[in-house]
């Protein structure tokens, strides 16, 4: 029970790619469509690694996919006024990490409930981010063809033709999982959210980490919104929006395949290969689009449910 | 209209037993009471009281009980038999909803009116005016919200609803109910516990305070290890015979000697804290030293140790081996103080997280490459090996905390603070929860770390573990130290009488 | 435990193979939810020919998901795609599918090199029509105010052509070209700024029209003129794109006289025509096929 539990989500993984492969022997298990996949689904993997950062800590950043869009728009700004490509891409990074440390500010210092300090900063930089693009679209030549050529590069890696957003993401998940796996930093995170009030009298220092924390998602939302800007070479204020649930539902995904229901940047990787997956391979199959969220979220409420389940038995 | 329906009844209460696995909590208890007077339950921590209010209360089944009320038997299975039988119980965690009206927290056992399918607020309010009149308490407003409310006031909300009930109330227990109470709001209880007591109730009053039990009680029973030592009328003992019949159990744990020896340096040096309940605080301890912090049941013994931490604001100076420590928990630890909390699962442990991590959380960074790269293989060790010298039972070192038996969990918690050689250990109730056999590994770690040089500050309800392992013990009164005396020829009945505060005690032994 | 899924898709992919050997065409849009859009995929499905497995994706206003369900669309090596959003935000898709030979027909798109074609109304022409109409009723003299916003090219479009028209008519005068803050669609901002240019003119006839690139502004005019109790003057309002509350003004018979009306399911019928005519092997040479537009008037407003 305990292993079917833990191993569930995995075992379902397996068994939609088998699926797929069935249903559609040709083009599913193709190197280009694997790599297709792997560059559909990076600026929603880089979101969701940023977001188990803070999960960790037992808290939530609302506010990623608003980041995700008022960093577009801060480059496509900048863009549009004639600064070069990297001005643009340090703006927006910078943008990322203000409202990051604001967030966790927020969090940290004021001690709000995060779902509430970031659900007010998810309205405030949506705001900032139609503020500073006048609601509109900023496309064609305000973007720069460098810019906008990134996302399509493709490196000869490994003798495989990595696009450069896959490489990008894998970066990000490397780093993230170093960060929260491999150092003590990531480590006191963890100990947040096994037990806050206990790591704080064992000598944590809550408030920093906490802060640090946020930050680091904030940037990372910004890297995944110059990702987005990149690959739909414009900027408009809402494109980044439906970046967060889509990343908390990876990390709840990702959650129910680890020991103790604790979020892992791995186990994320495979939520977010599963929304992935399934998305391409049900659009592949021509599934009517509103009967793949349907799926999308059974699927969720399926892997999760079974996590509580095996928990109920154990108690 | 009373609140009491029966007048001049007695309820008898016999043959009480309760063990929990081969320990004995509750022996051949016997207790009876009287409408219209008041019985005052005493005891140390774990003499059995707790266990005895929860038997009455139906909550947990005794393993033998008989029970007659005026010479009828009567079963008291649960919680509803209790109810049915008339006995309200005022816990010493109130049930109060803080966000609802004093009228709706009263009615709250109760249907609400309503007409017209809305609360009927007129009906509502006017329910509660007449059940807080019933004791007089007519100073409360029924439609303020119950959060607004002193302590005080919520016990008496609270008593206005349990004698509301539809059922005739015949047995008020009180557990400790002046515990968290300003001495105007105890005096105001005292007042309408002497109402109740004239429309006839038999009240069981449990409390530490000597000072009130001889004021308002008629009987005084006192428990020690699950036997009655003494049941008598208040009218007719002493306060020096009642602490003697609470402390003078034979000594079920031997105490290690103590080892090592005690150096000329101070370790630690406190001077003019204040913290929370506690102001003027001033003392010393050497390395290599023990000292005990005793006081009645939240006297600010946590407070002390927490404000030496740094986790609570504090003013005044804190030096640690000569330096002035900063205010905050890592630097703290950082310092070479290391902490061991009083709720182990709410302050100490991840539970739901494994052993070694609940290990190592403050010492990540000494056992990392260079403090960046974690090692977990260097944590398991670590983990490995402070399991042993803490004699920790347990089958993986991956295994869930939560898995754990309370001894267990708090070896891991005293693994943890002894794991990077502290100077000075903080220990607030450290056998709290802990069962014998675990008890004595604790006993011997203490012991260990003064052997080691280590200073140590502990705090601990139980008297006789305080004496055994501290070389002295600073009493906390009113929120300062009230003395501070060595351990050599200190009886716990001496101690006892000296955290009343109450001089006229002579030593009763 | 997440095997109940997968019979579940299993099931749903089972009933979506089931026609096979049938041309394959992939309509993608980012706007289903928007009201517009369903009249264009209602005309095209209408106009399909019966043969084609027609797969209607809506990626729900997320931009780059279309480019990623064009990749899927090219990945299945369908016959042809469908899309109505700016190519120019999707040409990292529309280049795989070029690469792949795989022809997309923009449906009210925006025009581009990566398309085979862009079907959509004529702007050019739709401007011509009211502002000739403006000119005509002021038979040729008077004076004009004009709701133009430049930043967006395709109403930038019918701003310049109505310059042309009114420039080419020397007793026509622009008093005003005024562009309205959006952020609300256009109407209070437009409302505010008439009232101002009517207190700026107090004299009765001193504006003798209203050419607005949109129509929200008109409407926003309209509320300025009858609320400053000159809507006696004459002053005629014409807008464009006659959606619902514009073509209750017309009906009304006040100020608003015309509007110009789109078809959109006209659009998608020909871009259904264009897909065809691709499959069947033709190269369609024009990057752009116009679908008539109808002047809106109190004649026709009902129909």
């Amino acid at each position: 029970m305990t292993h079917l539990r833990r191993y569930g989500t995995l075992i379902g993984f397996v068994g939609i790619l088998l699926f797929f492969w069935w249903e559609l022997p040709d083009t599913f298990l193709t190197q280009g469509n694997l790599l297709n996949i792997s560059r559909q689904v990076s600026m929603l993997a880089v979101v969701a690694f940023v977001m188990t950062v803070v999960m960790a800590m037992g808290d939530f950043d609302l506010s990623v996919g608003s980041m995700a869009s008022l960093a577009g728009v801060v480059a496509g700004v900048s863009f549009a006024a004639g600064y070069p490509i990297w001005v643009g891409v340090g703006a927006a990074l910078l943008a990322g990490l203000a409202g990051g440390l604001f967030n966790g500010f927020l969090v940290s210092v004021l001690r709000i409930l995060p779902f509430v300090a970031t659900l007010g900063t998810l309205t405030v930089f949506s705001g900032l981010a139609f503020l500073a693009s006048d609601g509109r679209t900023i496309s064609g030549a305000n973007i720069p063809d460098a810019f906008s050529q990134f996302a399509r590069l493709r490196v000869e890696m490994l003798g495989l033709p990595m696009p450069s957003l896959t490489l990008l993401a894998i970066a990000v998940l490397v780093m993230v999982w170093v960060v929260l796996e491999q150092t003590p930093y990531g480590r006191r995170l963890y100990a947040i959210g096994g037990n806050m009030e206990a790591a704080r009298l064992a000598g944590t220092r809550i408030v920093k980490l906490r802060l640090t924390a946020f930050a680091f998602t904030g940037v990372g939302a910004a890297i995944a919104g110059l990702m987005y800007a990149s690959r739909v070479a414009s900027a408009n204020p809402t494109q980044g929006d439906g970046l967060m649930l889509d990343a908390i539902a990876a990390v709840f995904l990702g959650m129910t395949m680890s020991d103790e229901g604790e979020p892992r940047v791995l186990g994320t990787l495979v939520g977010v290969l599963i929304l992935a997956v399934l998305d391409n391979g049900l659009s592949q199959m021509s599934v009517d689009s509103y009967v793949r969220e349907i799926l999308i979220g059974g699927i969720i409420l399926m892997a999760v449910a079974s996590g509580s389940l095996g928990g109920l038995r154990r108690r | 209209m009373a609140a009491f329906s029966v007048r001049a009844m007695q309820i008898e209460l016999s043959n009480l037993s309760k063990s929990y696995g081969t320990a004995p909590v509750l022996r051949d208890v016997k207790l009876t009471l009287q409408g219209g007077q008041v019985h005052a339950l005493m005891g140390e921590n774990g003499a059995g009281k707790s266990t005895l209010i929860r038997v009455l209360a139906g909550v947990t089944p005794a393993d033998s009980i008989d029970l007659t009320i005026d010479g009828r038997a009567v079963n008291l299975r649960s919680a509803a038999d209790a109810a049915d039988l008339g006995l309200r119980f005022v816990h010493q965690e109130l049930n109060i909803v803080p966000q609802l009206t004093v009228a709706e927290n009263i009615g709250l056992s109760r249907p609400t009116p309503t007409r017209l399918g809305l609360i009927d607020w007129g009906k509502l309010n006017t329910r509660a005016t007449a059940a807080l009149a019933r004791f007089g308490a007519t100073h409360i407003d029924p439609r303020a919200q119950a959060g607004s409310l002193g302590t005080g006031d919520r016990i008496l909300i609270v008593l206005a609803g349990l004698l509301a009930d539809e059922t005739p109330a015949r047995v008020l227990v009180m557990d400790e109910p002046t515990a968290a109470l300003t001495h105007a709001e105890a005096d105001r209880l005292f007042a309408v516990i002497a109402e109740l007591k004239a429309q006839g109730a038999a009240v069981l009053y449990v409390s530490h305070r000597m000072e009130e039990v001889m004021q308002i009680a008629d009987r005084v029973t006192v428990l020690r290890d699950g036997l009655v030592a003494m049941t008598t009328p208040t009218g007719t003992t002493t306060k020096e015979a009642v602490i003697h019949a609470m402390t003078g159990r034979t000594l079920t744990h031997v105490y290690p000697p103590r080892r090592g020896t005690i150096h000329s340096g101070n370790v630690l040096e406190v001077d003019e804290l204040s913290a929370g309940p506690l102001h003027g605080i001033s003392f010393s301890l050497r390395h290599g030293e023990t000292l005990g912090i005793a006081g009645l049941e939240n006297a600010g013994q946590s407070a002390l140790l927490q404000a030496i931490l740094g986790a609570v604001p504090r003013r005044g100076a804190v030096r640690l081996a000569g330096n002035l420590a900063p205010a905050s928990p890592a630097s703290a630890w950082a310092a070479g103080m290391a902490y061991v909390p009083r709720e182990r699962r709410r302050e100490g442990l991840m539970l739901g997280r494994g052993i070694t991590p609940n290990i190592t959380l403050p010492h990540l960074a000494a056992h990392a490459w260079h403090g960046i790269f974690s090692s977990a293989k260097a944590e398991r060790d670590t983990a490995t090996r402070l399991g042993a010298q803490v004699a920790l039972k347990y089958d993986r070192v991956d295994q869930n905390v939560a898995t754990l038996s309370g001894g267990n969990q708090q070896k891991i918690v005293f693994a943890r603070a002894i794991a990077s050689d502290p100077r000075l250990v903080l220990l607030d109730e450290p056998t709290r929860g802990v069962d014998v056999g675990a008890r004595a590994d604790i006993y011997a770690l203490i012991a260990g770390l003064g052997a080691k040089g280590a200073g140590v500050l502990m705090t601990s309800s139980d008297l006789p573990e305080l004496i055994g392992l501290c070389d002295r013990i600073a009493v906390l009164r009113d929120g300062t130290i009230g003395c501070i005396i060595p351990t050599d020829d200190l009886t716990p009945a001496r101690l006892l009488s000296l955290i009343y505060g109450d001089t006229t005690i002579k030593d009763a032994s | 435990m997440t095997i109940r899924p997968i019979l579940g898709a299993l099931a749903i992919g089972l009933l979506a193979t089931a026609a096979t050997a049938q041309q394959r065409v992939a309509v993608i849009t980012p706007y289903l939810a928007q009201p517009g859009t369903q009249f264009y995929i209602d005309g095209f499905e209408a106009a399909a020919s019966p043969d084609w497995d027609i797969n209607v994706i809506d990626t729900a206003g997320d931009i780059a998901a279309v480019i990623s369900r064009i990749e899927d669309a090219v990945t299945q090596n369908v016959d042809a795609i469908v899309i109505n959003v700016d190519p120019a935000q999707v040409s990292a898709g529309l280049q795989t599918a070029m690469e792949a030979g795989i022809p997309v027909v923009g449906m009210d798109a925006g025009m581009s090199d990566m398309l085979a074609t862009n079907v959509t109304s004529n702007g050019y022409a739709m401007a011509a029509e009211t502002s000739v109409y403006v000119a005509n009723r002021l038979a040729g003299a008077g004076n004009v105010v004009m709701f133009v916003f430049d930043p967006f090219p395709p109403v930038q479009i019918r701003g310049a052509i109505a310059d042309a028209v009114f420039a080419n008519h020397p007793d026509i005068n622009v008093i005003a070209r005024v562009t309205p803050d959006v952020q609300d669609g256009g109407i209070a901002d437009s409302r505010a700024q008439m009232e101002a240019l009517l207190a700026a003119n107090p004299e009765p006839g001193s504006i003798n029209a209203v050419w607005a690139a949109w129509d929200q502004p008109a409407l926003g005019a309209l509320q300025a003129i009858e609320d400053a109790g000159r809507a006696d003057e004459g002053i005629v309002i014409v807008g464009m794109d006659a959606n619902p509350q514009a073509r209750e003004a017309i009906a009304a018979g006040g100020n608003f006289e015309a509007s110009m009306a789109q078809d959109f399911a006209g659009i998608g019928a020909a871009a259904a025509d264009a897909v065809a005519r691709l499959l069947a092997g033709e190269t369609i040479a024009q990057p752009v096929i116009y679908v008539p537009t109808v002047l809106i008037t109190t004649a026709n407003v009902d129909e």
